[in-house]
């Protein structure tokens, strides 16, 4: 576990880099951060098959509740690259604990609410950590701008990936605490309630997430677009005559 | 060749209340004497593109990606500079204000390149006039840039991968299941297929147009791109909805239950997403907030069941 821990610790700082250096590569997306996490974090080898289907519901419902268009000065500062790492290490760790205490009858879902509902909780707090980083970059800045005015390059530039290093350090930290403290709340709450855990509930839980994602979704896609809702009309005919033409030719 | 602007930073003409430079350390140096200009190579401007990609590792609102922009055009103000006074004025006005997009940048970062290189050459070119062309190019694109590529982009490519996702369908069972690779691949290709394009082209084409700022702006066609990619989002996401509804009707059939089940969970379905959507109509960029009160709000209706 402790493996796991740190793998998911380096992969949590590389996500903060990509999104807070400027990178941009779109490696710190829910998406690709929940299924990285699936790949790295290794459950039993029952458990396997499982690690990698949850990541991928964990990271869709996560994309789309933490996409937001509106401009980043308009947005709130969360922390959407750690999120899905944080949301998916919560569900395969927290289903590898307690498999036995808490039979994931509804296929899974359980495990994919508590994913969703740990990557929310921890965009918000990790939104906090990132503030960190905010303080210590304008007092960074002052100086950096003294070591320009001196002309010392070398020192200039040994601040500069310094504050790089810190982002760093920040994301991965943030992962690691993060994940624990949530882990550590759902291996001791999940128990408790283990009797109000039915498949009926789950699948409640699960349907609600589902249509706020989807509310999410709508608003980024057809809010402010020209004739957005007769384009999302032509790609639902698309989507149905594509399906009814595999259908036939598979028949 | 002009010298106006060089003599900003020396001590004895600092403003009123600037912090005092800190001194180098190590030995002191010998006063410096004027070098010969150097002519730049490719091999700096590769070396500042590549750190562009660090732009925004010290981003503060008072500066905004002044000192990223600064620090990753030391290897050519290092180049072109041998002398350390000439070399910390053309630093330390880089350091300050800039605001653009990251993944634009680049143009900015050519374009004031070429221009530091004229005017190391001896040809006239002052700092101001740098710094406004610097604005003059650095302002729009951000003004472009993030509706582009963060209101449209972005979110279009997170739906491309959720999409890979319901059009893969599930996966055998009995084995790994392949999406969780190649839907974030999905992703990823879908925004750096247009992003990684318009980062590395842009040192050339800022260097090559330097003066002539308007040309750079005109050539990107980005406010005609953004509606070209909105309606796609649009589209796309009516094709995801279409799929979840062949997903649901699929299950049905399986079942073998008949609608009633379908019927049970599009009811909680239905009651989320109006919720949301009627909450995100209040706060539009409460996302996560609207998700985490109604999830808690759900667990406790779901009491009931």
């Amino acid at each position: 576990m402790i493996i796991d821990f740190l793998r998911i610790a380096f992969l949590g700082g590389m996500l903060s880099v990509d999104r807070g250096a400027g990178w941009n590569l779109l490696l710190s997306q829910p998406l690709v951060g929940a299924s990285l996490a699936g790949a790295l974090v290794r459950p039993e080898p029952e458990l396997e098959l499982w690690a990698l289907r949850i990541p991928i519901a964990v990271g869709a419902l996560l994309q789309l509740l933490l996409t937001n268009a509106a401009l980043p000065a308009a947005q709130r500062p969360h922390d959407t690259a750690t999120a899905g790492v944080v949301g998916s290490s919560v569900a395969i760790l927290g289903m590898s604990h307690l498999h036995a205490a808490i039979p994931s009858s509804a296929g899974g879902l359980l495990w994919v609410v508590v994913g969703v509902a740990s990557g929310l909780v921890a965009a918000v707090a990790g939104g906090w950590v990132q503030g960190l980083h905010r303080l210590a970059s304008a007092a960074d800045t002052r100086r950096a701008a003294q070591l320009a005015a001196a002309g010392d390059t070398g020192g200039f530039e040994r601040l500069y990936l310094l504050s790089l290093v810190r982002l760093f350090g920040l994301g991965a930290l943030w992962t690691w605490c993060g994940t624990l403290v949530l882990l550590a709340g759902a291996l001791a709450l999940l128990p408790r309630f283990s009797e109000f855990v039915t498949t009926r509930r789950i699948g409640f839980l699960f349907a609600v997430l589902l249509g706020v994602a989807l509310a999410s979704a709508a608003e980024t896609h057809l809010r402010g677009v020209r004739r957005g809702g007769r384009w999302a009309l032509a790609g639902a005919a698309a989507a149905v005559s594509l399906l009814l033409a595999l259908t036939r030719g598979n028949a | 060749m002009s010298d106006e602007g060089t003599e900003g930073i020396a001590p004895d003409s600092r403003p009123e209340g600037a912090p005092a430079p800190i001194p180098a350390r190590g030995p002191v140096p010998a006063p410096s004497t004027p070098a010969a200009p150097r002519p730049l190579r490719l091999r700096d401007l590769g070396a500042a593109a590549a750190r562009l990609l660090h732009l925004q590792a010290l981003l503060t609102p008072d500066r905004m990606q002044g000192p990223g922009f600064a620090f990753a055009m030391i290897p050519v103000l290092r180049r072109l500079y041998p002398d350390r006074d000439r070399l910390a004025e053309a630093l330390a006005r880089h350091t300050s204000y800039v605001a653009t997009h990251p993944l634009l940048a680049g143009y900015v970062l050519g374009a004031a390149a070429r221009l530091e290189a004229k005017r190391a050459a001896g040809q006239p070119m002052d700092g101001a006039r740098i710094d406004a062309i610097k604005r003059a190019l650095a302002s729009p694109l951000a003004a472009w840039g993030d509706p582009f590529f963060w209101v449209v982009l972005r979110p279009l490519a997170g739906l491309v991968g959720v999409l890979g996702i319901a059009a893969f369908g599930p996966a055998d069972p009995t084995a790994p299941d392949l999406r969780v690779l190649l839907c974030p691949l999905l992703l990823l290709l879908t925004y750096n297929a247009l992003a990684l394009p318009a980062r590395w082209s842009g040192v050339g084409a800022g260097y090559a147009s330097a003066e002539t700022p308007g040309d750079v702006l005109r050539s990107l066609r980005l406010a005609e791109w953004r509606e070209v990619l909105e309606r796609g989002g649009a589209f796309l996401f009516g094709g995801l909805l279409a799929l979840l509804g062949a997903g649901l009707h699929a299950a049905a059939l399986a079942q073998g239950s008949g609608y009633g089940p379908v019927v049970a969970a599009l009811v909680p379905l239905t009651l989320g997403f109006a919720a949301a959507r009627a909450a995100l109509r209040r706060r539009a960029s409460a996302n996560v907030e609207v998700a985490i009160t109604l999830l808690a709000l759900a667990g406790l209706a779901s009491l009931a069941l």
